[in-house]
């Protein structure tokens, strides 16, 4: 559920990455970071293990400008993907309006994502939401892996049915992150219009 | 409604930041803020002398997240809630109060206040903000999202990043 706060007129809206280990979430959030002009990013904050595994979540606010007098703001946020981390992402789901789905392209990686999503359906549902629910994306991350699977046959996994947008990535060098994030924002914005 | 938010607008938003504004002054705090559950920042005040702030969106993110995680834990023992939420370093501290399901009302104070105060001018802010939530008010302001509304978004999100497409 977005925020919209009238009197600051600032409509903020929460977008989550969520995947399994190593997918390569928090990277998406660093190379955003990286690439976003500096007026429209706030600090980003990681917590984060010893050796860069996130523990808690990373964090960036962007800051898109004004959309009809009203300051529209997206908060991202990543979940730590190890699976006994689980109690801290289902906190982290906590109001979500826009998942982007991590998805690693290794072969020995292919049940671990499918694992993340059953996961993922199952803390939503603690919030009585189901990804049918939600704007929902898959980036396809690590294309340049010598053995990385083919893209059907990950979808054929991760998404049966054919729905939901998917986007290849090689997200350490900056391919294929801006799109997802894109298409997952446009996808929370339409159904905020709707609703109103 | 997932998430219910704090109805905060109009004349009660006004008066809700006069009663942030009045608790730094009588406890003598540096900052107050009213956070949602979500970490964003609904409302907030910073006493006149205090330096500036750190990134409020990195504090209210790292005070909801943290509330939430200690929810947690009490109520692994069966406990519905821990009672006090204070954090103290050697020049600053946290001193944190549910507002109701939604919110959080966070005063941030240093050495130049007495804990006591800071808690009990947080406690009274927080039923005074609970009572003019309460008040017979007027309609909430309603949206007007017409169909140019996301297109209008989205092209300030293409000129974020820049215009590009799937490689
Ligand atoms: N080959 C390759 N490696 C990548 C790519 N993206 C990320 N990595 C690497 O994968 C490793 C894990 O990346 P992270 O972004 O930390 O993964 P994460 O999903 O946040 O992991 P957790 O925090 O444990 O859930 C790092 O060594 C990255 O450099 C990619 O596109 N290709
Ligand atoms: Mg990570």
């Amino acid at each position: 559920m977005s925020t919209i706060n009238f009197s600051a007129r600032e409509i903020n809206f929460k977008i989550v990455y969520y995947g399994c280990g190593l997918s390569g979430k928090t990277t998406n959030l660093k190379q955003i970071f990286e690439h976003v002009p500096g007026e429209s990013k706030g600090e980003m904050v990681s917590l984060q293990t010893e050796d860069e595994r996130t523990l808690f979540f990373d964090f960036l606010p962007l800051d898109l400008g004004k959309v009809n007098g009203f300051k529209t703001r997206f908060h991202l946020y990543t979940v730590p993907g190890q699976v006994f981390y689980n109690s801290s992402r289902r906190l982290i789901l906590r109001g979500v309006d826009g998942v982007v789905f991590v998805a690693d392209s290794a072969p020995n990686r292919l049940r671990a994502n499918a694992e993340s999503l059953r996961n993922l359906r199952e803390n939503l549902d603690e919030y009585n939401l189901t990804l049918g629910d939600l704007p929902y994306v898959i980036q396809l991350n690590k294309r340049d892996l010598p053995d990385a699977l083919p893209v059907d046959m990950v979808r054929s996994v991760l998404d049966p049915s054919g729905t939901v947008p998917v986007f290849e990535a090689v997200a350490a060098e900056f391919q294929g992150v801006v799109e997802p994030l894109k298409a997952v924002s446009k996808l929370v914005l339409e159904k905020l219009a709707q609703k109103a | 409604m997932l998430e219910p938010s704090l109805d905060l607008y109009g004349e009660t938003f006004e008066r809700v930041e006069a009663v942030l504004a009045n608790l730094l002054v009588k406890s003598h705090g540096r900052y107050a803020l009213i956070v949602d559950r979500k970490g964003f920042v609904l409302a907030h005040q910073r006493a006149v002398w205090a330096p500036k702030p750190p990134s409020l969106d990195s504090l209210a993110t790292l005070i909801a997240s943290n509330h939430s995680a200690n929810l947690a834990i009490a109520q692994l023992f069966g406990e519905n809630a821990f009672h006090e939420s204070v954090q103290q370093g050697t020049d600053v501290g946290t001193y944190v109060e549910e507002l109701g399901s939604e919110a959080l009302l966070v005063t941030v104070f240093d050495g130049s206040a007495a804990l006591g105060k800071v808690k009990l001018f947080t406690k009274l802010a927080v039923e005074r903000i609970r009572e003019l939530l309460a008040e017979e008010r007027g309609p909430a302001p309603t949206l007007n999202l017409d169909e140019g509304w996301s297109d209008g978004a989205v092209a300030l999100m293409d000129g974020l990043f820049g215009k590009r497409t799937q490689p």
